[in-house]
């Protein structure tokens, strides 16, 4: 089937698009997967702050979602996941990355285990032709259920009310359960906000009714669509990683070298050496001692947002650059990501300076900021985490 | 019961891998699927020729390294003439380097081929430089300006720096990736003695004589100086003298012993288990079968994505079904004054018919006029090499196929051979399907794996196991689909024994 069901159509509409349409003030839409996708409905510090203080309603159905069914998928899986999959009980999501046979990030996802013989993987990029690879000589059947499934991911404090209001009761979820509320409504308490929050699976065809469900719901709780800027505000303060901007997928880069190890990438405890093989190990030992770079979560010295600024040690050698950053409004920092070179990114980082571009009433100039690194996300509320959920 | 390292399978490059370990001092089991050793050259009832049946890239180094005599085989080695069937005309005798009209006269072109041969054997020996060093520090492909510069400063170090020129140097880098049509046609006009080259340049590959990489194959199977000989008591001869130098060495030889898995603790060789169930263990495994196989048998999942997906498009499509034909009286070659034994008669009156022979294969279809090296034995015996005939044959390998095969083939020889085609008594028919299921060879190909330039050097079986190693750690390949390649030489199994070697210092 061809991914443009209308020859005259570039973007395709997602599963809510009437209500997106509807709710879109700015009219501003991105490709996200082809799908026309709102990169803000209204503005961003609006939808921030309801995704914050209150509740917000996403659609991320463009995701890439693949079945994995089959007496051999927990092995199959097992073999092309760097943590140990096996360790994921039934009804609980797994957050996981998969690398080349050269230890390379692929890209990162959610796996769902549904049964020890039925997962399904959600990702960013598309990784069908991957998964087939993989599932060679695994008795384990694929299916792409990227256009079957829809999802909303609902975040923010007052999202356990909401989905209360709604009649579904998910007082017993703890972080990364999921369970069936209804038939063939699945929820899982996850998300890329690092906040108290849900996503919502579905059949495509019942998205529109289970999202007027739930705005109906969220009414009194303050819910907002919001696009996908605010949820970039969201996942950095998180400190999460974006494919595609913090790390380049393994297999989407031509130029040698570009890819990134998990232990460059922070992901060391994703990987389980000691679990027999996987793909990528045989690579890993020997890189996990001998990191190139590692990114750093940093608090930038001053107010400007420092993505794209080139880094340098004692403000002379060039030793890495960052690749988000955002003055965070809950965190009260200037922060970011940042990609240090070894041995710069070594014990005791110090003396590492971003160069600042700033513009000022037309007069460009550059500025040395300070880089102070941060252990930890930069903002984790405990409410993330309470079992059972505030309702605000 | 545990070992050191075990072999799976006693084909020449297994019992070759087995004497090299045990004499470095290991305790060395080997183990056969089979009631008898060989592989693709153990001999039929008679010890004479089932399937391989000439000799001429045995490698004097293995003969050493496994300790037997310095200087000669233990079994003595006739050298064989080459008879160019000529369908219209005198036949073109060839004994070395010398090619003659069978009655006597001289070929016209007999100083050309004398030169094309000389020059192939002269690169021939810079490829056995690279076949005994080992694929080392060829990471790129073989078909790149940069990796042929590395094969040549190799052949070249392999060769104490044997002194060629700069501009044969160029000839020999242009040649390689080419096509052995081309290089023939270029020095000899088409006909019986152009035919014959082409038909070596191709024996056992799913390739045309135009097909690139052509004159590669045709380079390696003179990389012992390319003298074709047979064995004084056969294959049977050759087997039992290889079997013996492993028996000295101490090598624990156990026949109808099939591995069925090789078992591993974490991502390292802890056992194999035999298809009987009884578990042997060892810390080494050294397979002569196909990489694949070798790699089902561990376990898909003990390789990376990748190297799964390389095994699975490795190149591997058999094309050469063996015939041995035993006659009810003589039969002599018309139009040949002496009567020679044992002789290699090659039909391939012209390049142009081996590549028009190739055609049907790739419509998996056989050859209506097929290429065919013919030993004649003995008068009354007969061991034929006949091409194309495609393992993946359209309807599949029936007793009706081969029958059509055989007639095909009878009625190809019978202008040469008067008589032939009332005097068979016993024609069997080995087709390569049925050389897959025997011995394992995967596609019941000659060399395991087609010999082309992306299956080369460190590139053969597959990018990222082109030095034995095949991932887990323990696990080598040490047959025809490791480097060199295939043939009765022994040189993979040797190396791949010194690779084991050298992991365990
Ligand atoms: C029809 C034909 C004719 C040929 N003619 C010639 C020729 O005239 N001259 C020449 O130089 N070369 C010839 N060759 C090529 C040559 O015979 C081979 O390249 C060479 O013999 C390969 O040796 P090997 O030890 O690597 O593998 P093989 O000879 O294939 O040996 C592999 C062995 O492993 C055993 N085995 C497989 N699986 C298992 C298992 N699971 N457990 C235990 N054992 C197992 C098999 O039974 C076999 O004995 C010919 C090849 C073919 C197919």
């Amino acid at each position: 089937m061809s991914l443009f069901v209308d020859p005259k159509l570039g973007l395709i509409d997602g599963p809510v698009q009437p209500r997106l349409e509807a709710q879109s003030r700015a009219k501003s839409w991105y490709d996200w997967a082809g799908y026309a996708a709102p990169a803000v409905l209204d503005t961003v510090e609006f939808e921030y702050f309801a995704l914050r203080n209150q509740a917000s309603l996403f659609d991320v159905s463009p995701m890439h979602k693949y079945r994995i069914r089959g007496p051999q998928a927990q092995a199959m899986l097992n073999r092309m996941m760097t943590r140990d999959i096996t360790k994921i009980g039934t009804n609980r999501v797994g957050y996981t990355l998969w690398c080349d046979e050269e230890g390379m990030v692929i890209d990162d996802g959610t796996l769902f285990r549904f049964a020890d013989d039925d997962w399904r993987l959600c990702c960013q990029e598309q990784m069908l032709t991957w998964l087939l690879d993989a599932a060679w000589g695994f008795d384990v059947e694929i299916t792409d259920e990227s256009k079957e499934v829809a999802g909303f991911a609902l975040q923010g404090p007052s999202t356990f009310a909401v989905l209360e209001s709604a009649g579904w009761d998910v007082s017993a979820l703890r972080p990364f359960d999921m369970a069936e509320v209804a038939p063939g409504i699945l929820i899982s308490r996850t998300g890329f906000t690092g906040d108290l929050g849900y996503e919502i699976w579905m059949p495509w065809d019942d998205a529109l009714a289970v999202w007027d469900k739930i705005w109906a719901a969220g009414d009194l709780w303050g819910l907002r669509a919001i696009g996908y800027e605010a949820v970039d505000y969201a996942r950095l303060e998180a400190g999460f990683l974006t494919a595609g901007v913090d790390f380049q997928p393994a297999r989407g880069t031509e130029r040698l070298h570009r890819g990134l190890t998990p232990y460059e990438l922070g992901f060391g405890r994703l990987v389980h050496l000691d679990k027999g093989h996987f793909n990528g190990r045989r690579a890993l030992l020997k890189a996990k001692d001998a990191p190139r770079s590692v990114v750093m979560k940093v608090d930038v010295e001053g107010f400007k947002p420092a993505k794209g600024a080139l880094i340098y040690h004692r403000k002379k050698r060039e030793v890495g650059h960052i690749t988000s950053g955002l003055w965070s409004p809950t965190a009260k920092r200037n922060i970011a990501l940042a990609h240090v070179q070894m041995p710069w990114a070594g014990k005791r980082p110090s003396d590492l300076w971003a160069e600042i571009y700033t513009l000022e009433e037309g007069k460009w100039d550059t500025r040395m900021a300070r880089l102070t690194p941060i252990q930890g996300a930069f903002f984790a509320p405990p409410r993330a985490r309470a079992t059972p959920p505030a309702r605000i | 019961m545990s070992f050191d390292a075990v072999i799976i399978g006693g084909g020449i490059n297994g019992l070759v891998a087995a004497s090299v370990l045990a004499r470095g001092g290991k305790k060395v089991c080997l183990l056969e699927q089979s009631g008898h050793l060989g592989g693709l050259a153990a001999p039929g009832p008679d010890g004479g020729a089932r399937m391989a049946h000439l000799l001429y890239n045995l490698s004097p180094l293995v003969r050493r390294e496994i300790g037997m005599d310095a200087h000669k085989w233990p079994f003595k080695l006739t050298p064989v003439s080459t008879v160019a069937l000529n369908p219209d005309g005198p036949h073109v005798v060839i004994r070395g380097q010398k090619a003659q009209l069978a009655d006597g006269s001289a070929h016209p072109e007999a100083e050309a081929y004398r030169q094309l041969n000389g020059q192939l054997i002269r690169y021939a020996d810079i490829l056995r430089g690279l076949a005994e060093g080992g694929p080392l520090g060829i990471e790129g492909r073989l078909s790149s300006i940069s990796g042929l510069k590395e094969l040549w400063r190799l052949g070249r170090i392999g060769r104490k720096l044997k002194r060629i020129d700069k501009s044969e140097m160029r000839r020999f880098l242009q040649m390689l990736l080419s096509n052995a049509y081309d290089l023939i046609l270029d020095d000899l006009k088409d006909g019986p003695l152009a035919g014959m080259m082409a038909a070596d340049a191709v024996r056992g590959g799913f390739a045309g004589p135009r097909s690139p990489g052509t004159v590669f194959s045709l380079i390696y199977r003179m990389g012992h100086g390319g003298e074709v000989t047979w064995p004084e008591g056969g294959m049977g001869a050759v087997v039992t003298a290889f079997e013996g130098a492993a028996q000295k060495a101490g090598v624990d030889i156990r026949l109808n012993a099939g591995v069925a898995r090789i078992l591993l603790a974490g991502d390292r060789v802890r056992a194999v288990e035999t298809t009987g169930g009884d578990v042997i263990e060892t810390k080494t495994v050294l397979s002569s079968t196909g990489a694949l196989r070798t790699a089902h048998m561990a376990g898909v999942d003990a390789f990376d994505i990748e190297a799964a997906r390389r095994l699975r498009n490795i190149r591997v499509k058999g094309t050469v079904a063996k015939i041995n034909l035993t006659l009810t009286k003589p039969v002599s070659v018309a139009g040949l004054t002496d009567d020679m034994c044992p002789a290699r008669l090659v039909l391939a009156p012209t390049a142009e018919y081996v590549e028009r022979a190739f055609n049907p294969a790739k419509y998996r279809q056989m050859s209506e006029a097929p290429v065919i090296e013919a030993l004649r034995i003995d008068a009354q015996t007969f061991s034929l090499m006949v091409q194309y005939a495609p393992v993946d044959l359209d309807g599949g390998w029936t007793d009706a196929a081969k029958d059509k095969l055989r007639a095909v083939t009878l009625s190809a020889l019978a202008p040469y051979l008067p008589g032939l085609e009332d005097a068979v008594a016993q024609a069997e028919v080995i087709t390569p399907d049925q050389i897959e299921a025997e011995t394992g060879a995967p596609g019941g190909h000659w060399h395991h794996a087609e010999m082309a330039l992306d299956q080369l050097l460190t590139l053969r079986p597959a990018n990222g196991m082109g030095r034995y190693a095949m991932g887990p750690e323990g696990l080598y390949l040490c047959g025809a689909g490791a480097h060199p390649g295939g043939d009765l030489m022994g040189l993979a199994g040797r190396n791949a024994a010194r690779a084991a070697l050298e992991v365990g210092k």
